[in-house]
């Protein structure tokens, strides 16, 4: 199988946790070494979730820890 | 698994709570409620349904402890009520309909190559340089907000909580093969998007 762009898109998630045959995953590897906008668009595709993951990141106020111990507290007893 | 309290295993604990042992109990909220709050927050997009959700899904898993078994993890246990307590409460928010990202999946020519060239695909990469941290928090939640609703719980539990896929497959009941499915659009969505943002264009 010859990889071209688009198909190594619908794979990328597969190639990365290791779920490809051998293969599939040495000809998609072949594609991106040779392919200067996939190797840009994987590193994207890498980075997005960290940035997300960064971006999303919540505390939980201490006043609400507080309230949902009180709250519990007199729905467990 | 234990995460801060007391020393012992959260499954022990459980094992106790369900016994109606309610200090073990309270040892198990201190030590997931920051993790609980921060699932809520990402699968409802705000603070205030979060915490609504936080307490919903404690006082579930108290009332179902005795359905919780050793064999599973108790986290993996606790993430599927938190996780299913949000999509609940996020089925009685009455939201308006959004547009979907659709428009952010990469695009390709008739000979599959992509059309954007490199430079245009990695604009991404200096995101946080180019856009201020709260501009880029907000659009964050609003562009997640966005995602189909099947893709936005796996996304949510895999990438943003850093679980498994063995485990976002259990928690949400459905094959391997369907959270990678899932992950992997809500990434291209997404990933189209923060694109976008870089370069002012969302």
């Amino acid at each position: 199988m010859t990889a071209n762009c688009e198909s190594g898109v619908s794979l990328l998630m597969e190639y990365l946790e290791g779920a490809l045959a051998p293969d599939v995953s040495a000809s998609l590897e072949e594609h991106v070494a040779r392919c200067e906008r996939c190797a840009a668009f994987v590193e994207s595709y890498r980075r997005a979730p960290a940035i997300l993951r960064a971006a999303t990141d919540a505390q939980l106020p201490p006043d609400l820890a507080q309230a949902l111990q009180k709250w519990l507290r007199a729905r467990l007893s | 698994m234990t995460a801060g309290g007391s020393g012992e295993d959260d499954e022990a604990l459980a094992m106790r709570a369900a016994q109606g042992d309610a200090p073990a109990f309270e040892i198990l909220v201190r030590r997931y409620q920051s993790r609980v709050f921060g699932l809520a927050c990402r699968l409802t997009g705000s603070e205030s349904d979060a915490s609504d959700v936080l307490q919903d899904a404690f006082l579930q898993a108290y009332r179902h402890l005795g359905s919780f078994r050793r064999e599973s993890r108790f986290s993996t246990w606790l993430y599927r009520i938190a996780t299913n307590a949000a999509l609940m409460h996020r089925r009685t928010l009455a939201r308006r309909p959004t547009d979907p990202l659709d428009e952010y999946l990469p695009e390709f020519d008739d000979a599959g190559i992509h059309r954007a060239t490199p430079a245009e695909l990695q604009v991404m990469n200096r995101v946080e340089e180019l856009i201020d941290r709260q501009t880029l928090a907000d659009r964050a939640r609003r562009a997640i907000d966005r995602l189909p609703d099947a893709c936005r719980a796996a996304f949510v539990l895999r990438d943003l909580e850093d679980l498994s896929t063995a485990e976002v497959a259990d928690i949400l009941g459905i094959e391997l093969a369907t959270v990678r499915q899932r992950v992997h659009r809500a990434r291209l969505m997404l990933r189209g998007y923060l694109n976008a943002l870089a370069g002012g264009r969302a």
